[in-house]
């Protein structure tokens, strides 16, 4: 690592040198105090370096790392493990020698959350650490919609769309400060009145279900996504000629600013998630 | 003049004098005369001439002092407005039906509001608009430029190079057709990297940026004076979170409204907002309505309510002082917001391009 690129004081890029820090990523795993004692520099200095070293990674545009905050179960840990180790196969277009290089648990951070508070903890203060750093360029909240059950009853529909208004202001900044996608995972709730499949759709009538949480919530969203399974009937024609053992799957969009209301098709595999080209029209 | 007697440059016991006697306005001590003064408060003719005086010059020169900045009261005739108004044009949404219910298009010199749900085509029409503003004269446009307050980061520059890309081929087209010289003068200054380089965008990310920007625009418009459109796209986010004290939103709205109007009214240009929508719950039903209450709906002079009905969308005129309230269907098309199906050609598309200023006013135009 050539740290006389980097804008600092000679004084400090002299003791980085000494300590024998070998990359930006070592200095951004260790904590302020860790750094003090190896560099034997003032904590100021240290502020400064981790600011400068930062930044630089963060407008370098290199991916880092993940956020995943678990509001529902325990992290599917086993299933990431082996995602990881089929990466490889997955990945086949990249040298075997670079994929093993590349440490993944290393740079996934998971927070388990299970209510609102411990939800808006997390995302004010804890992975706004991990932001600034440059340790992470994507957060996954996997999902909304678990935080809110069974806390709200109806007449609460005021207090509850104030936590969805806070919550989606904070990650709007989160994401505009630190130029990094937030993805949520949110659920979908049966449409019960046909007044309500009109307008909460937004135009995807063949759906007999709707998102969870509401208008308040979709105010909220740039875009969105909605995922599907294929019923048995619309796959065969398709699937078996595609994919054989597999059930197929749709990602469509709903609504963004940029994109028509197009979708795709994939499927899950050992090795992970694998676009399905279809040859007939759904 | 309510002002406080003890605020007037006089003695302090003439003041005493004054407030022991009873009087505490200005407006009681100039309705009286020197000698009923010198009477009440026991002093002499001189002295209670001379705090008459001195009263009444202080609020002679308060009252100048208020009137005198060149904001004089103009008077002008309801013809004379008449005239203006047919003078200045419209910016066309490219949606035919919908710049046929709004009377021609998006009006200067008014707020016009569009509500709907997510997703429905509310950004698309502000990013159709931001490049229809730039569209030359010769192709019935403005020639302005666009000013975009964005304050949910849904402004995707991609997207809004494709909808230039669109109408930078489309003005091709006319002037293809129409062998003119200004046709091709004017095609050379606009380009997809003109009209990028002329939409101003800002970015707000909460309530006090968006008033600071807002309240700052006149500076910015007096260096930059060829803007005919202000976009705020997104008006209910940063107000919707936050604001605790309900009173206190409305204050700032309503403040935002009267800045927005004046900046409307002095620099000739159009205003365009964003606004969600929030579900009022009725007796037996609950229904959309947009959202920042209803002191809000004041705001706006023209109001547009995109919804869907199966998959069509739909845009409503709701309030306007002059068009009756309509609905009309809409598309949003890879190349931006455009009709459901081409207009009728009972003229050569390319006529009813050219300069829609000069065509005859008869229909539709409410007197």
């Amino acid at each position: 690592m050539d740290w006389d690129q980097f804008d600092m004081n000679p004084k400090v890029i002299a003791a980085v040198k000494k300590a024998n820090i070998k990359s930006i990523k070592e200095i951004l795993n260790l904590s302020g105090a860790d750094l003090q004692r190896l560099t034997k520099l003032s904590s100021m200095d240290v502020q400064c370096l981790l600011k400068t070293v930062s930044g630089t990674l963060r407008k370098s545009c290199v991916l880092t790392g993940a956020v995943y905050i678990c509001t529902e179960d325990v992290f599917p840990n086993k299933r990431l493990q082996q995602l990881i180790d089929q990466q490889h196969k997955f990945r086949a277009d990249v040298p075997l020698d670079v994929i093993q290089k590349i440490k993944f648990g290393n740079s996934i951070f998971i927070e388990h959350v299970a209510d609102l508070d411990t939800f808006y903890n997390c995302i004010t203060k804890r992975i706004t650490l991990l932001l600034s750093r440059g340790m992470v360029r994507l957060v996954v909240i996997d999902s909304m919609a678990a935080l809110f059950r069974g806390e709200f009853g109806a007449k609460d529909s005021v207090t509850k769309a104030k936590y969805l208004q806070t919550f989606g202001a904070k990650l709007h900044s989160l994401s505009s400060r630190y130029r990094t996608p937030i993805l949520c995972i949110n659920q979908v709730t049966d449409a019960v009145d046909e007044t309500d499949v009109g307008q909460s759709n937004f135009g995807l009538l063949d759906k007999n279900v709707s998102p969870a949480l509401g208008l308040t919530w979709s105010n909220q969203l740039l875009m969105r996504l909605m995922a599907s399974r294929l019923t048995q009937s619309q796959q065969s024609p398709v699937g078996a000629l595609q994919h054989i053992g597999s059930v197929l799957r749709t990602l469509r969009v709903v609504f963004a600013p940029h994109l028509p209301q197009s979708f795709c098709c994939y499927a899950v595999d050992l090795e992970g998630v694998k676009g399905v080209k279809v040859k007939s029209p759904l | 003049m309510q002002r406080d007697v003890g605020s007037f440059p006089l003695a302090p016991g003439l003041r005493a004098k004054l407030i022991g006697a009873g009087f505490q306005t200005a407006e009681e001590l100039l309705e009286i005369g020197p000698c009923e003064l010198s009477k009440e408060i026991g002093i002499s003719k001189e002295e209670a001439l001379e705090t008459l005086q001195i009263v009444r010059r202080e609020c002679h020169s308060n009252a100048t002092r208020t009137t005198g900045e060149p904001e004089t009261v103009k008077k002008c005739t309801a013809l004379e407005l008449l005239e203006q108004e047919q003078a200045r044009g419209f910016i066309i949404t490219f949606c035919s039906a919908l710049d046929d219910i709004l009377g021609g298009g998006v009006q200067l010199t008014k707020i016009t509001e569009i509500c709907g749900a997510p997703g429905v085509g509310k950004t698309q029409l502000c990013m159709q608009l931001a490049v229809d503003v730039q569209i030359p004269e010769c192709f019935g446009g403005l020639a302005g430029e666009a000013v975009f307050i964005d304050t949910e980061g849904s402004f995707i520059v991609d997207r809004v190079a494709d909808i230039a890309t669109a109408c930078v081929q489309h003005c091709q087209l006319i002037a293809e057709t129409h062998q003119e010289e200004d046709f091709q003068k004017s095609l050379e200054t606009f380009s997809l990297e003109s009209i990028l380089s002329h939409i101003y965008y800002f970015r707000c990310h909460d309530y006090t940026e968006l008033l600071a920007q807002v309240y700052l625009l006149p500076d910015f418009l007096s260096e930059h004076s060829k803007v005919q459109l202000v976009i705020v796209d997104g008006i209910a986010f940063p107000f919707r979170h936050d604001l605790e004290d309900l009173s206190l939103r409305t204050r700032l709205l309503n403040g935002l409204a009267q800045q927005l109007i004046s900046i409307a009214n002095a620099h000739k240009l159009a205003v365009v907002l964003t606004n969600q929508m929030t579900t009022r719950i009725g007796q037996s039903q609950s229904m959309l309505v947009p959202a920042l209450g209803e002191s809000w709906g004041h705001a706006a002079t023209i109001r547009l309510i995109f919804h869907w009905d199966n998959k069509q969308r739909l845009a409503t005129l709701y309030k306007s002082p002059s068009q009756k309230e309509s609905t009309v269907p809409f598309h949003i098309t890879p190349n931006g917001f455009r009709d459901v199906h081409p207009p009728p050609s009972s003229q050569t598309p390319a006529e009813i391009e050219i300069n829609p200023r000069k065509r005859p006013r008869l229909e539709g135009e409410n007197q």
